[in-house]
């Protein structure tokens, strides 16, 4: 059985379904990330669990309790919020302290847990230090402290790096993983942001208008998305119009060329049509054998990323980009220029739904 | 390029503050002169001397704490639940708190003898207590447009409903979350809204004049009636007590939590580097 689960949840805020219809399982000392874009309900699924907001109809269960009634001061979650939400009037000490003293520990106790808990974040020597004497970052190692220290069954973080700036984020969002891997607690994470959910999650929840479109690894979200939604929005996608000659057949035609698939499509029209997609990566100038498959085009736009460098070009009627790796030495083809992309069949995956 | 002295500006300025100035210095000069030829505080050693000065300025001073005590009980956990659970209502709340500027208290008062009267259910008017009861209520409701907004502020200062959810998934309840987490973080705001009441109750006439209670507002107008430098040594004192309210509500307003009242000649370690 299940450490928390969710079954079925659907809330409304007066006329608006904001949640339809959601079910989730997650296990003892997992790490689950709801990711999708604004307004499709992952922070109300978040605060259910917390008990800030209550299910219309469904129910969720935490160590096989029934918890979809209980006050949020009496489920044992931690949540860390995206504006940190520490006490301003209490030091550092006495944030992490709060919810010790609530649970009823001795004053030994609490100053021993505390001091563990500033070792475990890095900042033993800012225990007496007020919220406006700290860096963001700070702040929400802070606010995770704070969360942990009382022993919660299940830790909610609800976008915590998303105020923090580019560099900072990177290093909180490891340090998170690896305080939950050492504590082992059941973690939700709720973020936009797919390369943090990728980065740091055994499994990711995209989440679509109220509803999981896919729940997987981040794995199989990112190589094997089961919509179109899904696909789109889990990093960038090429889809390419083709035509199937009959239905199930693996031989499709993509801009004129025929292309044997690993799997036979499913999701043709009546008249053969599909859509299939490929990821940039999959794309190279370079010929080699695995890639059995070459389009030419003309290029339309080439842009320098750093260490990629992505390449828009035009192949017929459609409209391809593929990354390359930067080097110094590499030479990238011009604006204009003839060029050929080649890849393997094998990368080209079919969009359902 | 090198700025010229702005002297209209300055001079505009000097024109303005002599409205203030000149009626500040005319009155504190008056006070001075109560002993012929020569200038002196007679007229203030003469209002401390006064028992009616210590009895109402006594009796005001409590009716007021006891005013500012009911109207932040009344006004903190209603200002932190209308911005909790029912936002949409903050204007309307606000409107209502605003009522006592727009109803003036000559209307309260004989609504208040009128429906508490000795002919009435709820025959306040007919005791001492009743009466002081019914003041004090007065000062409550005349002080609310000025506590409920200092309190309103303070909580929008704070985001208060991230921080008590915050306390509640640590466990805290609905009270120890305002007890520990809201009421400190809103400390600044009350006093504020405590000085402000303290300033307008404590010289209040109307009221306590119609329901007939020693209080410091009638004594002043008697006063102004009946004695010539008295009144001037009253005036001034009663500036100075203002502005000595503004003071400390401009320290608390101010202070952040852990900040020294009288700054150190040294900083803290921990407010050197901020990594």
């Amino acid at each position: 059985m299940s450490f928390l689960s969710i079954s079925n949840a659907i809330k409304t805020f007066g006329t608006n379904t904001v949640v339809k219809g959601f079910d989730l399982s997650v296990e003892k000392g997992e790490f689950v990330s709801f990711l999708g874009p604004s307004g499709c309900g992952k922070t109300t699924v978040l605060r259910m669990i917390a008990g800030f907001d209550r299910p219309t109809s469904g129910n969720i269960t935490i160590d096989g309790r029934d918890v979809t009634d209980l006050a949020p001061n009496k489920r044992r979650i931690g949540m860390v919020f995206q504006a940190y939400a520490l006490f301003p009037n209490m030091n550092v000490f006495g944030n992490i302290a709060f919810g010790l003293k609530i649970a009823g520990l001795g004053k030994a106790e609490t100053e021993a847990r505390v001091k563990e808990m500033l070792a475990l974040i890095g900042l033993s020597h800012l225990e007496e230090r007020y919220p406006y004497e700290l860096s963001g970052g700070q702040q929400q190692r802070v606010a995770l402290a704070r969360a942990l220290a009382p022993k919660p069954q299940v830790l909610l973080l609800d976008e915590p790096l998303s105020a923090l700036d580019a560099k900072i984020r990177v290093s909180l969002r490891e340090e998170i993983r690896a305080i939950q891997r050492q504590l082992g607690i059941t973690t939700v994470f709720v973020t936009h942001d797919q390369e943090e959910a990728m980065s740091i999650s055994d499994r990711i929840v995209v989440m679509n208008g109220g509803r999981a479109d896919q729940i997987g690894t981040p794995s199989a979200i990112y190589n094997r998305p089961s919509t179109r939604f899904v696909a789109g929005f889990v990093g960038t996608l090429n889809v390419l119009k083709a035509r199937v000659d009959r239905r199930n057949a693996q031989t499709v035609t993509i801009g004129g060329k025929t292309v044997q698939l690993a799997q036979p499509v499913e999701s043709a029209d009546a008249q053969g049509n599909l859509s299939l997609a490929l990821r940039p990566e999959a794309l190279s100038l370079l010929p080699s054998d695995l890639r059995d498959v070459t389009f030419d085009g003309i290029v339309k736009s080439v842009s320098f990323m750093g260490s990629v460098i992505r390449i828009r070009m035009d192949v017929g009627d459609e409209a391809i980009s593929f990354d390359m790796f930067n080097s110094p030495n590499l030479v990238a083809p011009l604006i204009g220029q003839k060029a050929s992309a080649h890849f393997a069949s094998s990368d080209i995956f079919e969009l359902s739904a | 390029m090198k700025k010229r002295f702005p002297f209209a500006a300055v001079l505009m300025a000097l024109f303005g503050a002599s409205f203030f100035i000149v009626p500040l210095i005319a009155t504190f000069y008056f006070s001075l002169k109560m002993t012929r030829g020569e200038l002196g505080f007679a007229a203030y050693a003469s209002v401390f001397n006064s028992a009616d000065f210590l009895n109402t300025i006594l009796y005001s001073t409590i009716a007021s704490l006891i005013a500012i005590l009911i109207g932040a009980i009344i006004i903190v956990p209603t200002a932190y639940w209308v911005r909790l659970k029912v936002p949409k209502l903050r204007p309307v709340v606000e409107f209502i708190s605003l009522l006592p500027l727009i109803v003036p208290p000559v209307v309260l008062v004989f609504g208040y003898i009128r429906l508490f009267g000795s002919n009435s259910w709820l025959p306040l008017t007919a005791s001492t207590f009743g009466t002081d009861v019914l003041l004090v209520v007065g000062y409550v409701v005349l002080s609310m447009p000025y506590m409920f907004r200092a309190v309103d502020n303070g909580m929008a200062a704070i985001d208060i409903s991230t921080l008590t959810e915050a306390a509640e998934s640590l466990g805290a309840s609905r009270l120890r979350t305002i007890t520990t987490v809201i009421f400190p973080n809103v400390r600044a705001a009350i006093i504020s809204g405590a000085f402000l009441t303290f300033s307008i109750s404590v010289g209040e006439f109307v009221l306590a004049s119609l329901l007939n209670r020693p209080a410091f507002g009638p004594y002043l107008v008697q006063l102004g009636q009946d004695r010539a430098y008295e009144p001037a040594a009253l005036a001034i004192m009663s500036f100075g007590f203002i502005w000595g309210c503004m003071v400390l509500m401009q320290m608390f307003a101010t202070r952040k939590p852990g900040q020294r009242w009288l700054l150190r000649l040294t900083t803290r370690p921990a407010q050197r580097a901020r990594p």
